[in-house]
């Protein structure tokens, strides 16, 4: 009768079920990962395991720990006994998930008293903090520090030993490392691997990512909309999906994805539109469409571009790869004109532009940006904004209809508010506007990031399409490998204000040259090279 | 700040509307109404009558009694609604108008018309209004619409620092920043897409300005400030009946808690609202 | 940070201070009969005024020397009271500290807990009635909670004086208590709304939940919450003293208490400008310095603006 033993009967929230049925059993020592997309009830399902569940919502079922039967719908005051000693929870921000104004030492104390249930006495804690800390491999100084003087992943290990600091046996890490870099994840799940052997504890992991659990979990359960779709052992689950939903899950991630070949439908646009790889990594014959050299851009004293160079030739396709902070974004913001440059030039169509938008006009550009919820006035129904977005391209009103109809949606949207939408329509949407004014270049920002990995592909599929039949250029800039790598020709890797890599996609993301390419890449993969640089650890951590 | 209002409707709902907030909207009916008909009903409530000078509540003719002037007390309380309120709807109106226009060109243009806005808002919030108030209109003179001006110059702040910071988030918002792709007119920009996104913002706490600007005013005219003497005012008539609360109570106990109640009734409403406009609108 | 802080509240101070001693040029009516008061305007007591008051030298002179004077603590005459301002402020002063301590004090007492316990059961009986009470006292004024207490413990309850400042140390305490009361309903529920807001927010953070995931006593976790709580409450401060000075002359007049609440009111009704000057600028000065303390405050509080003001 050890283990964790869990039979959740459901959970209602105040829109209704938001859980179906389900159950799982955990050995001592052993993972399981619950995968899902945001929306699929698998962070529910954690709290549900905690009683911590938002107000209006309830769990019904029974968790049992090393055949202690603990019923999930006991109250509050029931489950301060379980909470700790049976089961902690790791919480995924590390930056909000310990108080900003305690130092870490406290932080780990309070747990310690809470499981001996008295004070401790000052050395024998001081003395028992330091030891959880070497636990986590960081040295007992960081007992004095404040949260924020720490990097991301430091306080990512300051949460695991509270939360560890009362010995569970059983322990939720909620997206552990969702808010952490490339180069710290690895880290950090290995770290809860070695953990959880030394204390023959048992361990859920919530991912969205499905990658994320190769060869760190045992067993995983896929979820979405609140029901299980598939489980099974990891390596099969990975290697022969059953489900729909998880082969889609599965194309999507870059660590699996970036094995298969490069997708044949993108570099089928490049021989079609008469370039071959070759061609696209030799200057163009023609002028291209846009000509940007030495682009510099400086935030106070930070130096976001540091002399980028950059050019799209008409109808192409251009990918342009980075991690959060490189200043991809920045770059596409002052071709856009949003961001005024420092230095360099940008030139379209031959003609320099100089910074700021009063010198760009509708139809030579527009952006997508990354979130639907937010670049849709709430406000306006959807014809009113594509009756503005024609308005300044010189077009009738009356092609508000032919303008959804090119973007995939039915006429009657036109009199919807953005939020009567989902997100993927509310995309579609944006890109209707953005074609509105017949721009010859449009700007992708993480255009399909905030989405459904499904609606993912609808969406790259419709980019494709539009390139297609349009002829427009397209700047596609994301942090995931394996979308760029369906969609782009060409693509540029920047790293922390400078063009890293560039050339054809199959030749940079198949056969990287440069270091921190191979490191990207490999980052993807999961697998990280032992002879890893640490000059570049933690270079994402936001300041 | 409207979240911690919310509690005391909850759990009285009926279609949507908590009892607590029909029974406000029932006050401010009632308000409206002797704001509008007190004059009509009462054209001669200031006019004072020695011979019956302190008759005690429930006297023939006079159920609420009178006071040392022989003024009808029922009569002086309606007419005066007319005083007490219409002052305050307007220093609401009015600086929640100025709050628009110099919260949004603040919040918009940035720059150095933000910074001349924002310190002289800082100037203006560094003033406590009730001080202000006491010692402009005290020194200066100037009678109710002098007061009204005076206390839309100094409620202002609070409406354009809140339009200011709404403005300022909204513009850092997508949708704006596709509105600036098309090449839109600042104007537009500013009237036809952000403002209306944060018109919530606006309306909620104009009505929490009436609710202060009507504590402000009837303190004014309580202090002798602002309103003349011999004027049917809430505030005033509580400075009068001081010296007779033991010989007709109700010519102090009536005005006050009108007063209170009125204003509960516009805070409460004022928050109620603005809930609901959050829940439904472009704010999240 | 700081020290441009203090800049922009000495500025502030400055530009206000113009606004205060213009105020004695553009009062309507004749400078010199309104600083004459009640005398006769004989040909030589209007030379006298003038002379007392160097009106006949240009404004900025009239302005260097008016604030050399009120830095040295010379605030000039008082024509109401015949004495020197500084007196007239300085033997009201106590009694007006007093009022506000007390309702400070009964503010924060009252407002602080009940704000808590309303945030954590947030909905229950208690927050229902902490919240009505919270909306009537932001609702009431000052002086209309004054009047009804005064009719209340007058008239059924007779056991706290009505009208006056007493004498003597205690019998003064026991005046006051019942216009602090008065003044603590306003500030109280301002306490007690910043307070819930606050504790609401915290405890609907990360690492409440984190904290109680690990099963850490929940008393430990609303400290927890509430330290972090503590820093919005501070900085809402302003909210208070604003309310506090308006709130002081109106708990005042309603009692008749001798305080500088009374002073001011008199002294704008009677037109004894001098009076009026120095108490406006002895509120700015006193509303300035605990802006600036709660700032400070902040500092104190919050060690991620205490790393940023360390280098800066």
């Amino acid at each position: 009768m050890t283990g964790i033993d869990v039979a959740l009967d459901g959970i209602e929230g105040p829109a209704g079920r938001m859980v179906e049925p389900l159950s799982f059993a955990i050995a001592p020592a052993a993972s399981l990962a619950l995968i899902g997309e945001s929306g699929s009830g698998k962070t529910l399902t954690a709290k549900s395991l905690v009683g911590l569940l938002p107000p209006g919502f309830r769990a019904a079922g029974t968790l049992r720990v090393d055949g202690r039967e603990h019923r999930l719908e006991q109250t509050d005051a029931s489950w301060r006994a379980v909470r700790g000693r049976e089961v902690s929870l790791l919480l995924q921000d590390p930056f909000t998930s310990l108080s900003p104004v305690h130092r870490c030492g406290p932080q780990i104390a309070w747990t310690l008293e809470a499981k001996a249930g008295r004070r401790l006495p000052a050395r024998e804690l001081d003395a028992e903090v330091a030891r959880r800390l070497d636990e986590v491999n960081l040295p007992a100084r960081v007992a004095r520090a404040h949260p924020h003087e720490l990097s991301g992943g430091m306080r990512q290990r300051v949460a695991i030993a509270a939360a560890l600091a009362s010995d569970p046996r059983l322990l939720i890490a909620d997206e552990p490392t969702t808010a952490l870099d490339a180069s710290n994840q690895a880290e950090i799940l290995d770290l809860l691997r070695e953990l959880q052997h030394e204390r023959g504890m048992a361990m859920l992991l919530i991912s969205h990512d499905l990658g994320l659990v190769r060869g760190r979990t045992d067993e995983v359960l896929v979820m979405r909309h609140g029901e299980v779709v598939e489980r099974g052992a990891t390596a099969r689950v990975l290697s022969a999906p059953e489900h729909q939903y998880t082969k889609a899950l599965i194309a999507a991630d870059p660590a699996l994805a970036l094995d298969a070949p490069v997708h044949a439908e993108a570099s089928g646009h490049a021989e079609a539109s008469g370039r071959s790889e070759a061609s696209a990594a030799d200057p163009p014959a023609a002028a291209p469409l846009v000509h940007a050299t030495g682009v510099v851009k400086r935030f106070g004293e930070r130096t976001v571009l540091g002399g980028v160079d950059l050019d799209v030739a008409a109808g192409e396709i251009v990918g342009i790869v980075g991690e959060s902070g490189s200043g991809k974004s920045t770059l596409a913001r002052c071709i856009a004109g949003l961001e005024r440059e420092d230095g360099g030039t940008i030139a379209f169509d031959g003609a320099v532009l100089s910074p700021g938008r009063r010198s760009r006009t509708p139809g030579q550009m527009q952006i997508v940006f990354q979130d639907p919820y937010s670049s849709l006035n709430p406000m306006m129904t959807i014809g009113q904004i594509l009756r503005e977005a024609l308005a300044v391209g010189g077009r009738p009103a009356t092609e508000v209809a032919g303008l959804l109809e090119t973007v995939g949606l039915p006429a009657d949207a036109a009199a919807k508010r953005p939020a009567q939408l989902s997100g993927g329509q509310r995309q579609r949407v944006a890109i209707a506007r953005a074609l509105a004014p017949r721009p010859r270049l449009l700007i992708c920002d993480e255009s399909v990031s905030a989405l459904d990995v499904q609606v993912q592909a609808q969406i790259l599929e419709l980019l494709g399409r539009l390139r297609e039949e349009l002829g427009v250029a397209i700047l596609f800039i994301s942090h995931d490998l394996a979308v760029v790598r369906r969609i782009a020709d060409t693509v540029t890797v920047v790293w922390q204000g400078r063009v890293v890599e560039q050339g054809p996609c199959a030749r940079v993301l198949d056969a990287p040259v440069e270091e921190y390419t191979k490191l990207l890449v490999a980052a993807a993969h999961r697998d990280r090279p032992h002879t890893h640089d640490h000059s570049t650890d933690g270079r994402t951590i936001p300041a | 700040m409207s979240a911690s209002l919310g509690a005391v409707g909850v759990g009285f709902r009926r279609r949507g509307v908590p009892v607590t907030v029909v029974v406000c909207l029932v006050v401010l009916a009632a308000a409206f109404l002797a704001v509008v008909l007190g004059p009509v009903l009462y054209p001669e409530a200031t006019k004072q009558d020695i011979l019956s000078s302190l008759m005690p509540a429930g006297s023939p003719g006079h159920p609420l009694g009178t006071d040392e002037l022989g003024r009808d007390i029922l009569a002086l309380t309606v007419a005066g609604a007319a005083s007490a309120l219409v002052g305050p709807v307007c220093v609401a109106v009015g600086s929640m108008l100025l709050g628009i226009l110099l919260g949004t060109l603040a919040g918009y243009e940035r720059g150095p018309l933000d910074f001349v806005i924002s310190r002289w808002t800082d100037l203006l919030l560094a003033l406590p209004v009730l001080l202000a108030a006491i010692v402009v209109s005290g020194v200066f003179g100037g009678g109710y619409w002098t007061t009204v001006a005076l206390l839309v110059l100094l409620f202002s702040p609070s409406d354009i620092r809140i339009v200011r910071a709404g403005v300022l988030e909204q513009s850092a918002r997508p949708y704006i920043e596709a509105a600036q792709m098309l090449s839109l007119s600042r104007w537009r920009v500013m009237f036809r897409h952000i403002l209306p996104n944060v018109s919530s913002l606006v309306i909620t706490n104009a009505m929490l300005n009436v609710a202060f600007a009507l504590v402000a005013f009837s303190s004014l005219s309580f202090l002798g400030v602002g309103v003349p003497p011999g004027t049917a005012d809430w505030g005033r008539q509580l400075t009068d009946s001081r010296s007779i609360m033991f010989d007709n109570p109700a010519a102090v106990i009536v005005p006050a808690v009108l007063i209170i109640a009125v204003a509960c009734a516009v805070n409460l409403v004022g928050d109620w609202l603005g809930q609901r406009l959050t829940r439904s609108g472009g704010l999240s | 940070m700081l020290a441009v802080r203090v800049l922009g509240t000495v500025a502030i101070l400055f530009v206000l201070s113009i606004v205060v001693f213009s105020m004695l040029h553009l009062a309507p009516g004749d400078l010199v009969k309104t600083l004459l008061g009640t005398r006769p305007a004989s040909p030589e007591a209007v030379a006298a005024i003038r002379e007392q008051y160097h009106l006949d030298d240009p404004l900025p002179v009239q302005y260097l020397r008016w604030l050399g004077g009120v830095l040295t603590g010379d605030f000039g005459q008082s024509i109401r009271l015949q004495t020197s301002v500084a007196d007239a402020i300085g033997s009201r002063l106590g009694l007006t500290l007093a009022l506000c301590g007390l309702a400070f004090v009964a503010a924060i007492g009252s407002g602080i807990p009940l704000g808590v316990q309303s945030a954590v059961r947030a909905g229950g009986v208690l927050d229902r009635i902490g919240t009505a009470l919270g909306v009537i006292g932001l609702s009431a004024p000052t002086f209309a909670v004054g009047l009804l207490l005064l009719y209340v413990f007058a008239y059924y309850l007779p056991i706290f004086p009505v009208y006056g400042g007493g004498r003597g140390p205690l019998d003064t305490l026991y005046h006051l208590i019942l216009p602090a009361i008065t003044l603590a309903a306003g500030l109280g529920a301002i306490v007690l709304k910043l307070t819930r807001t606050a504790m609401l927010r915290e405890l609907d953070a990360d690492y409440v939940t984190s904290a109680r995931a690990r099963g850490i006593p929940e008393g430990r976790v609303r400290r927890l919450a509430l330290r972090n709580a503590a820093i919005p409450i501070v900085t809402g401060a302003s909210l208070l003293l604003t309310f506090l000075v308006g709130g002081t002359v109106l708990a005042e007049t309603t009692y008749a208490l001798p305080g500088l609440g009374t002073l001011l009111q008199d002294s704008v009704l009677f037109k004894d400008l001098a009076v009026v000057q120095a108490l406006t600028l002895l509120v700015a000065l006193v509303i300035a310095v605990i802006a600036l303390l709660a700032d400070l405050a902040y500092l104190l509080l919050d060690p991620r603006v205490r790393a940023k003001g360390g280098t800066a």
